[in-house]
């Protein structure tokens, strides 16, 4: 027997028992009524990327872990630690969005070929089930990393169901699992996602595909009908240079982004910019226009309008004829919702470019989001990605420096220099720092918003009627600057331009401390010969162990003294002993003294 | 969309080529997404091996009388996919103290996985008849770890160890179950 003739009869063996032959000839020679069309492609593609979505996803489901503990550490493993992890994910992410675009272009062809009509208005129903089931797997997806912006848009989205009168209550802690975030939202909305949606969905879509095949494709208005091809080959070359296309735009994004982005672990304590994905856009930026009670009407009525319109369109378009002229009403509504959601889109985009508040939460952001995965790349603690992430001295730091000290002080974009009762802090520290309040220590920056005004005259210049002042001379301020700064290095290596660089101006600058500055300050102690007892201690000032004793208790004698809390010194610094642990005291006041002189 | 506009009628080699462009198309898709698949699925054989010493503290060098073993837990770092954990058992080794030195092995039966357990000669003090035994498949060694019955196809695993500051440390590492050669896991 030839080869050939074996081939045939392995063949005819397989055909006889299964009818796996005919099966494909029932699925390629489909006959298409006037023949392939570009305009045909957008099904097959959605289909095709469903396939990618489903392949890419069961490969996620085999390396995520549904819990606040480990969602976000297990997709940082798969992104960073995995190989092809982040290709994968960024297939898939980025697949998500392709879907969603594709959705709109098949619906707007589908519409305006009139291929909703009499007897394909079913179909076009399963169609609307098929959208509304891909954006349920878009939200129930964008939240299962557990990142920032996932958490956030995600909250937004349940919170509105909430909103909804009589049901929102239950409905939400269906949702959520409960009355708030917690790993049960996160099991359910996994199981929405990798079980129910994928069920429904596929179910759904074979539905269509069979009523699709039933019916037919619908020519545009005036084609040529008695011409016919098969879906094979002519169709499906169309539709595999479309799949190429979307295909290399998907791959070519998820390398833009080496995968996916992500985001820092979710934080519920956080001031985040939450935004959805930029498909939803359009209603978070309706969401602005509607305020107090019509707040319905931006989040369930219009967008419900919308739906209903979409669902009545076979309805309300019962014409015999495709061509689309003869259509312009009901499918005007259409065309305004695609225009809304366009501009609605624009003005969202726009309004966020030019929104210098949102632009530096961003940034904080993304700081956040680099530092999260700097800190994942040595190994992420069992407490989970959001404790390693508290711990971080740096975290850690500007978080007590935001909840304790910046009501008063002002230190980098912290605190507001328009509300301040403090001195502002960059640059504490420095020789800058001295100088300046050499010169002018009632400035606002320094302590001219505190109770100290008018406590310490300028070193620098004399006031007019002041005949007994002998001003500071320029090098001796520089010395005492260079002095002074050297005791805050603490350690660290000076700038290449300091002063404090020269050993000799240093000691200079010891000497006058010494000797001028303890007429009203304590240096090691001593000092004071007024007794006025509110000039602090000069030696290791600027240190971390001076801002330590400093916040713990600005009346220890250690930096400030007794008249420090005086029910006179109204706003005075408070002792924070009761309030800060002592670990936290350390961290902060490395915090403070690095972040100063950054 | 040109060509939609004409009736078809495609001389047989265009029907051809159309329909190995398609084949081909769409095989080319498929393994463009295969691949990357694969290496995901098969990203654990690739697995970089830890290697290098990695010593652990165990008990003071005091504590082990001599002819005698005595079974220790190893407390230490792990990586559990992306979870670091500090402080964990990671398992445990037998020590046998003899002529002055300290030898360990891994408690680990190269057989097929089960823990070994010491079984202590007729005299106390001596380790004249003192085996190790593993209670599933009956394979035992004796206190140089060498195999003496039973399936095993090796004998007991030798960790290096070394006494530094009165304390006795172990190189813990981890070996390839059920093989006839001594071969490090990652």
């Amino acid at each position: 027997m030839s080869l050939r003739a074996r081939i045939d009869a392995l063949a005819d063996f397989v055909e006889t028992r299964t009818g796996a032959k005919r099966l494909l000839s029932h699925a390629l020679d489909e006959p298409i009524a006037g023949g392939a069309r570009w305009a045909y492609v957008f099904g097959s593609m959605l289909t095709a990327v469903f396939g990618l979505q489903a392949v890419t996803g069961l490969l996620l489901m085999s390396a995520y872990s549904p819990s606040t503990q480990t969602a976000w550490a297990s997709v940082h493993h798969v992104t960073y630690v995995t190989q092809g992890g982040w290709l994968v994910r960024g297939l898939h992410h980025f697949g998500a969005q392709a879907m969603i675009v594709l959705l709109g272009m098949h619906l707007f062809q589908v519409a305006l070929f009139g291929a909703y009509k009499r007897p394909r208005e079913v179909n076009w129903w399963f169609g609307l089930l098929l959208l509304g089931a891909t954006l349920a797997f878009s939200l129930t997806g964008y939240l299962l990393p557990w990142d920032q912006k996932g958490y956030w848009a995600t909250r937004v989205a349940t919170n509105i169901a909430g909103t909804i009168p009589v049901v929102g209550a239950s409905q939400q802690a269906l949702i959520q699992g409960g009355s708030d975030y917690s790993s049960l939202t996160l099991t359910r909305f996994y199981a929405l996602h990798v079980g129910v949606l994928p069920a429904a969905l596929i179910g759904a879509l074979v539905a269509h595909i069979a009523l699709f095949r039933k019916h037919g494709v619908t020519p545009p208005h005036g084609a040529d009908l008695t011409r016919k091809d098969l879906f094979f080959p002519r169709q499906l070359w169309k539709d595999v240079q479309a799949a190429i296309v979307v295909f290399g735009v998907i791959v070519y994004f998820a390398f833009r982004h080496h995968g996916a982005p992500l985001d820092a672990p979710a934080d519920p304590a956080s001031d985040y910019p939450a935004r959805p994905e930029w498909y939803f856009l359009s209603l978070f930026e309706l969401l602005k226009y509607f305020h107090g009670p019509l707040e319905l009407l931006g989040t369930v009525v219009l967008p419900g309008l919308a739906g209903a319109y979409l669902f009545l369109l076979p309805l309300l378009d019962r014409k015999e004829s495709l061509r689309a002229r003869d259509r312009v009403l009901p499918l005007l509504p259409l065309f305004g919702l695609g225009v809304a959601v366009v501009v609605l889109t624009v003005m969202a985009l726009r309004h966020d470019a030019r929104d210098e508040k949102f632009q530096a939460a961003r940034r904080r952001a993304d700081l956040s989001a680099a530092k999260a995965l700097a800190l994942a790349a040595k190994g992420i603690p069992p407490e989970g990605p959001l404790a390693m992430m508290k711990a971080d001295p740096e975290v850690l730091g500007e978080a007590l420096f935001t909840k304790h000290c910046q009501g008063c002080h002002v230190l980098g974009d912290l605190g507001s220099r328009e509300e301040a009762s403090a001195p502002v802090l960059d640059g504490w520290g420095s020789e800058a720092w001295v100088l300046s309040m050499l010169d002018d220590p009632d400035h606002d920056a320094r302590f001219g918003r505190t109770p100290y005004k008018g406590m310490m005259p300028s070193m620098t210049r004399c006031k007019p009627d002041d005949a007994s002042c002998k001003p500071m001379k320029p090098e001796d301020a520089r010395s005492v600057a260079a002095f002074l700064a050297a005791g805050a290095d603490d350690g660290a290596p000076p700038p290449t331009d300091a002063v404090r660089r020269d050993a000799a101006r240093v000691r200079s600058g010891e000497a006058i401390v010494k000797t001028r500055c303890t007429t009203c300050h304590l240096y090691k102690g001593e000092g004071d010969d007024g007794g006025e007892g509110t000039a602090p201690e000069l030696s290791g000032w600027g240190s971390r162990a001076w801002i330590r004793a400093q916040v713990m208790n600005p009346a220890s004698k250690a930096t400030y003294r007794e008249k420090a809390l005086a029910p006179g010194m109204k706003k005075y610094m408070p002792a924070f002993e009761g309030e800060l642990k002592p670990a936290e005291a350390d961290v902060l006041a490395a915090w403070v003294h690095q972040r100063a002189r950054r | 969309m040109a060509d939609d506009d004409r009736p078809e009628d495609p001389g047989v080699g265009r029907r051809g080529l159309v329909s190995w462009l398609a084949c081909g198309g769409a095989a080319a898709l498929g393994v463009a997404l295969g691949a990357p698949a694969v290496v995901f699925v098969t990203s654990p054989l690739r697995d970089a091996k830890t290697g290098g010493a990695r010593w652990i503290k165990t008990i003071p060098e005091s504590a082990l009388a001599a002819n005698a073993a005595r079974k220790v837990t190893i407390v230490g770092e792990e990586r559990d996919a992306w979870t670091v954990r500090k402080d964990v058992e990671l398992g445990s080794v037998w020590l046998v103290r003899r002529q002055g030195a300290v030898v360990a092995f891994s408690a680990v039966c190269p057989h097929l996985g089960c823990a070994v357990a010491h079984e202590a000669g007729p005299s106390p003090g001596s380790l004249d008849g003192a085996r190790f035994a593993c209670p599933c498949h009956t394979s035992a060694f004796d206190m140089d770890g060498k195999r003496r019955e039973g399936p095993a196809p090796r004998g007991l695993d030798e960790l290096a160890t070394k006494i530094e500051g009165g304390f006795v440390w172990v190189d813990f590492r981890r070996f390839r179950i059920g093989v006839t050669e001594k071969a490090e896991l990652g």
